[in-house]
């Protein structure tokens, strides 16, 4: 089974932990030294980097949370000086306070070969032709498939938001052989094709990278008959790296961490408590080799279960099970990340309506597909002009659209 | 190769180095690159059992090496050479290698092969083979120096600073000499402040800085690195938020 960097890869596990345990030290002596919020942290609870003598000192560090990084904003996470950061990343969708993640160019490096260790676990080689069906614009991670496919010698086709109509065509003309999109896109270009009849055997497609939203094994299986491909997940982290923390071999027995970059813990979300491995808990991330925005014991909100033992593919990096629930409240609709905080601060920005809301998500075969909010509004809105409803309601839709970048159905209710 | 794990040092109640852990990997040239009073020299005594150290533990071709003497650390292959006083001034050329290869108790007939194979590696210490040390320039006495330590069939090579007070020219012939040095599988350690050609030769480096590792990586990538580049190669006084 191809592997693209065997030596860490494959790695003893012994051998991984030392090297893990090395990393963390010069993580912690920069995060302390270079980043006022660390060392903050650390002298109120007493703990000098000094302490940090091996891997099972790590739970004394303090958690560091999405609040920790909104309250940073924008540079206060950082541990390098503003000039060696080449890019500036600004992930949409937050409420509150926005956050921005900053990369070096060392880091961008090695987010590349994140991918691309993805990309060839799962069978990708130079001979293949990627079609990133993904929203460059939403997305921020899309354009990591490019730079990725560029190291190994694949070719991409980054078709975006095209309509499944356009991305067929692509398949078929192009002949395609890879599609890295949202599972729920995925399914949108099974319907499509449904409706063509076109046969998707004639089609030169074979694997597909898919991401970015929960998706149970079942959506996986009409993934794969529908489209006659092998359907990989692939994992990460908005505030870290996204897609580029974890993938799945050919094996499929869980998802591989790159344990040479990223620590992981599972946690209890509720007493913060360090589990064992196999129990389910919130994923603790500690970053490892990151220079521009270092983060130590980050919470994830993602639930998930880690397995150390070797996998049947070879490599001896600890596999995490799927993603399918979060600790927050957090969805996600067709692959766009919604927060009821964020409806909340949207809701609250416009005269006359609330403050009581709910969401009412439609599925499609098992995932979110469209979202609607229900709010409540003045009687005499309700019982008013029925064009200044409807204006009203368009508002509260645009609002809710740019905030998110989802089209959200909006219905307007009576005050109890 | 050589495992280093949380190694604090003092010099009297003046703590030099702090929790240091480092690896070197077998066939590698590992550097480790730090201002002046880092830490560096202390380190490399720690290593080589001259300098006391109340913790951690430092793991040489698998054994733990604690609480052993200075020579049976280098009989087991683990040889520094030191930033000074790296050979025996008022001894001649052939005697300084002769005690090079003192820990090994040979014959006399393989310690002449093998100081041939020194004379060859530097052909300069042949013609002056019976000069006293003493009167050898600084570049030739960095030569003897390492063939000096080659004379104790290194496993692992630790050099302290052979750089220092050498002109250009000896210095890229110096690190020339650790790379093929290398490339006949010598493992390397070397311990530089000029960090620009020690990581140009280096598969991995550490930085050290107030006796704590502050990074790692592969030679080109600190070469790249800016945090390096202001602190080894060229001083920057710009605030942290300027561009």
């Amino acid at each position: 089974m191809p592997i693209f960097k065997p030596d860490i890869e494959t790695m003893e596990r012994q051998e991984m932990l030392e090297l893990q345990n090395e990393r963390l030290q010069i993580v912690v002596n920069q995060a302390y030294s270079n980043v006022d919020f660390y060392r903050r942290k650390f002298d109120e609870v007493g703990l000098n980097p000094d302490d940090i003598k091996s891997l099972a000192d790590l739970k004394r560090i303090p958690f560091t949370t999405r609040k920790d990084l909104m309250e940073n904003y924008p540079y206060g996470m950082f541990a390098v000086p503003l000039r060696d950061v080449v890019r500036l990343q600004f992930p949409l969708g937050l409420y509150g306070n926005p956050i921005v993640i900053g990369y070096t160019r060392e880091d961008l490096k090695i987010w590349r070969e994140l991918v691309a260790r993805i990309m060839v676990g799962v069978g990708i080689t130079e001979h293949d032709i990627i079609q990133v069906a993904f929203n460059y614009g939403l997305f921020l991670g899309a354009v990591r498939f490019n730079q990725s496919a560029e190291l190994i010698g694949a070719a991409v086709v980054p078709t975006s938001i095209a309509s499944a109509e356009v991305q067929i065509r692509i398949m078929q003309d192009f002949r395609s052989t890879a599609l890295a999109s949202t599972p729920s896109f995925a399914l949108h270009i099974i319907e499509a094709m449904g409706k063509k009849g076109i046969n998707p055997r004639t089609l030169s497609l074979k694997i597909g990278l898919f991401g970015a939203e929960p998706w149970p094994e079942d959506v996986r299986q009409v993934i794969e008959e529908n489209l006659g491909i092998k359907a990989y997940d692939i994992y990460g982290v908005m505030e870290l790296v996204e897609p580029g923390v974890a993938g799945e071999c050919v094996a499929r027995a869980g998802l591989h961490i790159f344990e040479d970059h990223f620590l992981p813990e599972v946690i209890d979300p509720q007493t913060g408590q360090v589990l064992d491995g196999g129990q389910e808990g919130e994923l603790v991330i500690t970053t490892l080799t990151t220079s521009a925005y270092p983060l130590l014991r980050y919470r994830t909100s993602d639930v998930t279960s880690l397995h150390t033992e070797r996998c049947s593919c070879g490599r001896t990096m600890a596999r995490m099970d799927r993603v399918l629930k979060r600790t927050d409240e957090m969805i996600s609709v067709r692959g766009i990340n919604v927060f009821p905080e964020k409806i909340q601060e949207v809701l609250a920005s416009i005269e006359g309506i609330g403050p009581a809301y709910s969401m009412v998500v439609a599925e499609k075969r098992g995932m979110n597909d469209r979202l609607k909010v229900r709010v409540e509004a003045k009687e005499e809105i309700l019982e008013g002009q029925e064009e200044r409803r409807i204006t009203l309601q368009e508002i509260i839709q645009l609002a809710l659209r740019r905030a998110l970048g989802l089209r959200v159905e909006v219905e307007l209710t009576k005050r109890p | 190769m050589l495992k280093i794990k949380n190694i604090d040092a003092f010099f009297g109640k003046i703590q030099v180095l702090r929790r240091v852990s480092l690896h070197v990997g077998g066939g590698e040239i590992a550097s480790l690159i730090g201002a002046n009073g880092a830490g560096k020299t202390t380190l490399l005594n720690v290593i080589s059992g001259l300098h006391p150290t109340p913790n951690g533990s430092r793991i040489f071709m698998d054994t733990e090496t604690r609480g052993w003497k200075p020579e049976k650390i280098v009989a087991r292959g683990l040889i520094q050479v030191p930033e000074t006083d790296k050979v025996f001034n008022p001894l001649t050329i052939m005697e300084n290698l002769e005690l090079g290869a003192y820990p090994r108790h040979q014959d006399r007939a393989t310690l002449h092969q093998e100081i041939e194979t020194i004379f060859h590696l530097f052909p300069i210490l042949r013609e002056r083979k019976e000069q006293p040390a003493g009167t050898l320039s600084g570049g030739e006495r960095q030569m003897l120096g390492l063939g000096k330590a080659l004379m104790g069939r290194p496993k692992l090579l630790m050099l302290d600073e052979p750089s220092l007070g050498l002109a250009p020219t000896i210095v890229s012939e110096i690190f020339r000499i650790i790379q093929s040095l290398n490339g006949r599988g010598t493992t390397i350690l070397l311990v530089e402040q000029n960090a620009k050609e020690a990581l140009r030769i280096s598969h991995r480096a550490y930085v050290l800085d107030t006796g704590r590792i502050v990074l790692t990586g592969t030679g080109e990538e600190l070469l790249g690195n800016e945090e390096v580049k202001r602190a080894f190669l060229g001083k920057d006084y710009r605030g942290k938020w300027e561009r």
